[in-house]
């Protein structure tokens, strides 16, 4: 009789041992789950300050940069031009397609695998230009779809001093 | 010895006790929805960090970009205006601002009167519109731009300098700005044509100012020739030319900071030969006309030197005779 006694006391410590298993674990996995709107936020905000920030002289690029295939076929040719105001003067020359592979080739490495996004210009579509169904299924399904805003404006010509812009640039991003 | 009684029953209110305090500690621990005072505070914080952004771009870029594009087709315009009405500008001040704010000269459209369409939707009324309906709709920003004064002057030679003293409000729902700014601006007046040549010789003569590359102690025959062919422009310090915003009003006087000066192609005016100093300021003024003792026939019909084989009829007056190094043998008096 006496040694079944210890049992209850054994069963109640592994009882009491599971519960503090499960609360933990639910805890834990609680903040794992926890969505992510200041990341996602942050991303887009970094994404659209790095197009402005960054300047076409900044770039080690082969496609974009001083000395690449754009700036050697006279399509860019203010190295004082920040990247955003490069897209602009694009979207203002009616160069749709260099605008998109510009985006592409800047961007790259720069967002995350996990997330999407979209460049907009003047509330038009610059990057994709023609978004794939896994693009836009993905975008219609997001629970969370930010986007950041900035203007932006340049001079086409430095001789007329002939300006495009003001646009209104836009990044949406959202996760995958 | 007595058996000791169990109670099994009591077992599980601790157990239930210990389920209870564990139920509460996970709901206190499990982290809410982040609604909270410190995430409102950071996007207010992201709005007027990107509202703020928008102000410092708007006075240290938008300004002055608007001000150099607008100076440059005010300038222009004036020009075609001065070729189709053959006539100067009264006050280039005046006429400037009122151009440059409203794409009109003395109330009328300047692009009806020289038929080319430079301000029209160019104007800083226009830009200023542009820049308020783009912040509305990509800020949410009320913006309120006066502009209280423009205008235009030299203090270099080569360049043209612009003035605007603006007052802006931008009102977002989270903050506002309220800022004064004078803002200047620079534009290069090469390659614009010379309303001094288009007034005086009824436009049949046209020349865009171009700056002369030879330094002021390496001139000599062979560069004033160059000088000729390319209709070239030279600045001489203190001398008693007109700087090149002085040429809109006929205003023909030395400049301190900017007088520039071109030398008349006698190829290019009817009749070729006439008893002037050959300097543009001082050829349509007749300055020399009754000083026929002053002035230089640019050749030497001995040597067959000099300038009259290409350019006949050139003469220069003696100070410029100096001033462009041409010697005794390429030279002879007039009269």
């Amino acid at each position: 009789m006496l040694k079944k006694r210890g049992y209850f006391f054994v069963l109640d410590a592994v009882l009491a041992l599971t519960v503090l298993v499960i609360g933990v674990f639910l805890i834990t996995s609680s903040y794992v789950n926890v969505p992510q709107p200041a990341q996602v936020s942050l991303l887009s905000d970094d994404l659209l300050n790095f197009f402005s920030n960054r300047k076409i002289m900044d770039l080690n690029n082969p496609y974009a940069g001083i000395g690449g295939t754009l700036w050697n076929q006279g399509t860019i040719t203010d190295a004082d031009n920040s990247l955003l105001q490069q897209i602009g003067e694009f979207y203002a020359k009616n160069k749709l397609d260099i605008a998109e592979k510009f985006i592409q080739n800047v961007s790259a490495g720069v967002m995350p695998p996990q997330f999407r996004y979209e460049v907009w210009m003047n509330n038009a579509i610059l990057y994709p230009r023609t978004p794939s169904v896994e693009h836009l299924k993905s975008k219609n399904s997001t629970e969370l779809l930010l986007t950041s805003k900035k203007l932006t404006f340049g001079i086409i010509n430095k001789t007329t001093s002939n300006i495009w812009g003001p646009y209104k640039a836009e990044v949406f991003i959202w996760e995958r | 010895m007595g058996a000791i009684k169990i109670r099994p029953k009591k077992g599980i209110f601790f157990t239930f006790i210990a389920i209870t305090i564990m139920a509460v500690f996970i709901l206190v621990s499990t982290p809410q929805a982040d609604t909270s005072l410190q995430k409102d505070t950071q996007a207010i914080r992201t709005r007027i960090s990107s509202v703020d952004t928008y102000v410092d771009d708007l006075e240290n870029r938008y300004f002055e970009t608007v001000l150099r594009a607008t100076t440059y087709k005010t300038i222009l315009s004036l020009i075609f205006y001065i070729n189709s009405t053959g006539s100067y500008i009264t006050d280039m001040d005046s006429a400037f601002s009122e151009v440059m704010l409203t794409g009109k000269i003395g109330g009328m459209p300047i692009d009806s009167i020289t038929r080319k369409k430079i301000m029209e939707n160019n104007t800083l009324a226009d830009w200023n519109d542009r820049i308020i309906k783009t912040s509305k709709d990509t800020l949410n920003a009320n913006t309120t731009i006066i502009i209280n004064k423009v205008s235009v002057f030299q203090t270099k030679p080569w360049d043209i300098e612009s003035l605007m003293e603006v007052n802006f409000t931008v009102k977002s729902n989270v903050a506002e700005w309220k800022k004064s700014a004078t803002i200047t601006t620079t534009i290069d007046i090469e390659g614009f044509h010379d309303p001094y040549y288009l007034v005086n010789t009824n436009k049949e003569y046209t020349n865009q100012v171009k700056k002369s590359t030879v330094e002021s102690n390496k001139w000599d025959t062979a560069k004033v020739r160059e000088h000729l062919r390319n209709g070239t422009y030279v600045y001489w310090e203190n001398s008693d030319a007109p700087s090149f915003l002085m040429r809109f009003t006929n205003t023909i006087a030395g400049s301190s900071c900017c007088g520039i000066e071109s030398l008349v192609n006698p190829n290019k005016i009817s009749p070729e030969d006439q008893r002037e100093s050959y300097v543009d300021y001082l050829f349509w003024v007749h300055t020399y006309n009754s000083r026929c003792s002053e002035l230089y026939n640019i050749t030497n019909p001995p040597t067959s030197l000099g300038l009259w084989d290409e350019f006949r009829y050139f003469k220069l007056d003696f100070n410029h005779v100096t001033m462009y190094n041409i010697t005794a043998q390429d030279a002879v008096k007039t009269c």
